[in-house]
């Protein structure tokens, strides 16, 4: 059949009528997300329902158009991006929150609700739903569900994964399975839920999502220490945890993310100066004020300065700053630009100093500043590069400095990506940290999407 | 695409091609330069902060309706890709509200790069029908609307004849008071004229709507006429009681004018206006370009709550929801803009008489959205707690 893009755009007029773009700009909008990955889309539509989702994926399948799922744009990894052309569907128009049933403690959610959307309503019930990204005021939940997303409190809490009960999934020739169920446990054969989390949209688009919930702690409180260096400032993060304090974060600024938080908010309560550390602990009155003193004491002969936050503003304000630290280095100075790239490797906790030295040697090797900050009590570090984007050799450098940063990792043992996934970005590293392991994972995209339309160009698959 | 899906072998449409047709001066831009200051666009890394903020996004849905998918676009233009048609509904859409602004950690002011933007899709002759209507209109009669009677006309002939010459204070009524809210204009002159306060002999558009919509230069040459009004007066301050007004005359004038807004006027010299208390409860809508756009946030309040019990919107001050007015946005996009201005009603709080505002473009969008509670100007408050 010699089918011509102009027939195409009338099968999928028919399924979506307005909601399907073609037009240039269109297109361009979608051609990207908040990483350097770039590919343009051939359509662009917004679905409202799982039956249009099936119909479209049961036709691009029928004519091996790719289909890339896409929520809110803000992903680190070109995760979202066509890099391959073909269908970007936007699920964010897909955004009711289903059912809230307090009952069995779990909500049902569409992939397009955004995350801080969902806590505002959980919020009066006294639930939350924790995994909680940077990106929490924009990022949708099927993102999130696509790329385990986890955030500050995953340290205590755990990531997305830890959240998804069952999935309405649509696989690559538009059959609609549903995963898991609203039970706790079930023993009924493979768990397809938790292979779909994390699949970043190559083995099935994510229509509908079972999220638990938990009880929103009584009280929370923030201990903000800091140190003469980042090494000794990860030290003392490696004693907490072995005391036996779990924070419910623990985040790591150094000196330069500390000068930008300051330019962006100069109210913030913060140290003057040196690398610090924020440990939040959550509970009870009693159990988080003694967490929070078990905290000033362990840390005490390591830090220049101990703190406890006064104020519930105090503490929200210091979050909310924390959250758009990425983003807020031109601040510091107008010609530069953070440039998300290296920026989500992790380490086994242990060699968290390591990894922050081998930062600072990098950086200085290529000549490039950087903010050092991200979830040091999970190992995870957001190391952000900030560069002229007007000046090619800067931009060259930097992508010399990325790959190193990501071979670093997985040479202390750890990953290339904790949180933000693997998208195109950090394809090429999939073979080097997983080994054989990816030919494993290369037979599973085989079987569950044979003509390869689920997001091609992802995870090195 | 792979396999047997052909490229290029349709004429792509913009789905909003129709507003468009016949603007064949799109592919100019491909031949000339388009310049907006580099730097500033590309401050934007896409983090997607502003994304949920925007009203015309959450109205329309599509990323090039919301202020990422306009930086992208703008970034495009810049490398030189070749616009379509639809380049402008983008563009063309942004209220100019600067919410984003507000929230955006990298520190873009994307109200300013659309409107650098506007200027230069105005350059290429690159425009919607409805904004050259609005440009036809104040060129030929000084005003938005293109209504040709004396702008001074809710004056009578005697009173007009009385204005003082020379007054060091004038008031800068706008054309949406002159014209289609005359009882604002007589009312804030009314109170202001006891202050030694006078008008224009000859005031003509602010010029906001040219420059919201990229018509700087003949934005340049009304300005002109209306600065030549001013020295001639020799006033040294100007008071105006729209927002729009407001944030042209204090930051796009050429000359540094001291630009007092209404709300700014009256809370200073509440004391001597002798108000009564008014037994009601009212609630305030912040103007996106007195509040957002020049932090007049607390002078409405003042003035509100010592004649009223003022309860809150859900959103306001920094946060507060664009009423869908601005940025030429009622003018092209009307249906957009009644959708932002219904939204906006959604924040009222409950057991309200009034909304007030300090914005006649506010106003009248406010008013058009319907709803069950008037939506008055500050001044008409004002004006009930002195009778």
């Amino acid at each position: 059949m010699d089918i011509t893009k102009m027939d195409i755009t009338e099968e999928l007029r028919k399924i979506v009528g307005e909601r399907l773009s073609v037009s240039p700009s269109e297109l361009y909008c979608y051609s990207s997300d908040a990483s350097q990955v770039k590919g343009m889309p051939d359509f662009v539509i917004r679905p409202k329902s799982t039956d249009e989702v099936s119909r479209i994926v049961r036709l691009a399948y029928e004519n091996e158009i790719p289909v890339t799922a896409r929520g809110a744009g803000t992903g680190l990894a070109g995760g979202a991006v066509p890099v391959s052309g073909g269908i970007v569907l936007d699920m964010s128009g897909m955004n009711r929150i289903l059912e809230i049933d307090i009952d069995n403690i779990l909500v049902v959610v569409e992939p397009g609700v955004i995350q801080d959307a969902l806590n505002d309503t959980l919020k009066s019930y006294g639930f939350f739903f924790p995994p909680n990204p940077g990106s929490s005021a924009m990022c949708t939940l099927g993102g999130m569900i696509a790329y385990n997303a986890s955030g500050m409190r995953c340290v205590k809490y755990g990531t997305t994964r830890n959240y998804v009960r069952g999935l309405e999934v649509v696989l690559a020739d538009g059959t609609v399975i549903h995963t898991g169920s609203k039970m706790l446990k079930s023993t009924a054969g493979y768990d397809l839920t938790q292979l779909i989390v994390g699949s970043e949209g190559t083995l099935g688009i994510v229509t509908k999502a079972i999220l638990k919930i938990v009880p929103l702690p009584k009280t929370r409180k923030l201990v903000i220490t800091s140190f003469r260096s980042a090494e000794i400032a990860g030290e003392a993060v490696v004693k907490t945890f072995s005391s036996g304090v779990t924070p419910s974060a623990c985040e790591i600024l150094d000196r330069v993310s500390l000068q930008v938080l300051k330019r962006y908010d100069p109210e913030l309560v913060l140290p003057s100066e040196g690398d610090v550390i924020l440990f939040e602990v959550d509970g009870t009155e009693n159990s988080a004020r003694e967490a929070a003193e078990q905290i000033i004491e362990v840390c005490s002969p390591l830090a220049i300065s101990i703190k406890l936050a006064e104020s519930v503003k105090e503490m929200e304000d210091i979050w909310a700053a924390r959250k758009l630290v990425g983003a807020a280095v031109s601040r510091l100075d107008p010609t530069k630009s953070r440039i998300y790239l290296g920026e989500d490797v992790g380490v086994p906790m242990k060699k968290v100093p390591e990894l922050l030295r081998k930062a600072q040697e990098i950086s200085e090797k290529f000549n490039l500043p950087a903010m050092k900050y991200g979830h040091i009590g999970d190992g995870n570090l957001h190391l952000a590069f900030f560069i002229d984007v007007l000046n090619k050799d800067e931009w060259d450098r930097l992508y010399r400095a990325a790959d190193l940063i990501h071979r670093t990792a997985i040479e202390l043992g750890g990953t290339v990506s904790s949180e933000h996934g693997v998208g195109a970005a950090r394809a090429e590293y999939m073979e080097a940290q997983w080994g054989p392991a990816i030919e494993v994972m290369r037979a599973i995209k085989k079987a569950l999407d044979p003509k390869g339309i689920l997001n091609p160009g992802k995870l090195g698959l | 695409m792979k396999n047997e899906v052909k490229k290029d072998e349709v004429n792509i449409e913009s789905r909003r091609a129709e507003e468009l047709k016949g603007n064949e001066n799109c592919e100019k831009i491909g031949k000339l330069p388009f310049e907006v200051d580099r730097r500033s666009v590309y401050k934007c890394v896409q983090c997607g902060t502003c994304r949920p903020v925007c009203p015309v996004f959450d109205v329309v849905g599509w990323e090039s309706a919301n202020t990422r998918g306009r930086m992208l676009i703008i970034k495009s233009l810049l490398e030189g890709r070749t616009p379509s048609a639809d380049v402008l509904s983008s563009l063309a859409s942004c209220t100019t509200c600067g919410i984003c602004a507000s929230r955006c950690p990298a520190g873009v002011n994307p109200p300013e790069v659309v409107e650098a933007a506007r200027a230069q899709l105005v350059k290429c002759g690159v425009t919607t029908e409805a904004q050259e209507k609005l440009k036809t209109a104040i060129i030929t009669s000084g005003n938005s609307f293109g209504e040709t009677k004396s702008r001074l006309h809710w004056l009578s002939e005697k009173e007009r004849s009385e204005l003082p010459e020379k007054a060091d204070y004038v008031y800068f009524a706008g054309c949406f008071d002159s014209y289609r809210y005359p009882e604002f204009a007589k009312k804030t002159f009314g109170i202001l004229q006891r202050f030694g306060v006078t008008l224009l002999p000859d005031e003509q558009c602010c010029a906001s709507p040219l420059l919201r919509t990229g018509f700087r230069e003949d934005a340049a040459k009304i300005m002109e006429h209306n600065l030549e009004q001013i020295r001639k007066v020799g006033a040294h301050s100007i008071i105006t009681g729209c927002a729009g007004c407001y944030t042209t005359l204090k930051n796009n004038y050429p000359e540094e004018l001291k630009v007092i807004s209404l709300p700014e006027f009256l809370a200073e010299h509440l004391e001597e206006l002798d108000l009564k208390c008014l037994d009601l409860t009212v609630t305030y809508h912040d103007p996106c370009h007195l509040g957002r756009h020049n932090k007049v946030y607390e002078a409405p309040r003042k003035v509100i709550q010592a004649i009223s019990t003022l309860k809150e919107m859900k959103n306001i001050k920094e946060n507060s929801r664009c009423c869908g007015g601005g940025g030429g946005v009622r003018i092209g996009y009307p249906d957009i803009s009644l959708e932002l201005a219904r939204n906006r009603l959604e924040d009222l709080p409950e057991g309200v008489d009034y909304i007030v505002t300090s914005c006649p473009l506010c106003v009248r969008n406010l008013r058009d959205a319907g709803g069950d509670v008037e939506v008055i100007d500050i001044v008409e408050l004002v004006a009930m707690a002195m009778e």
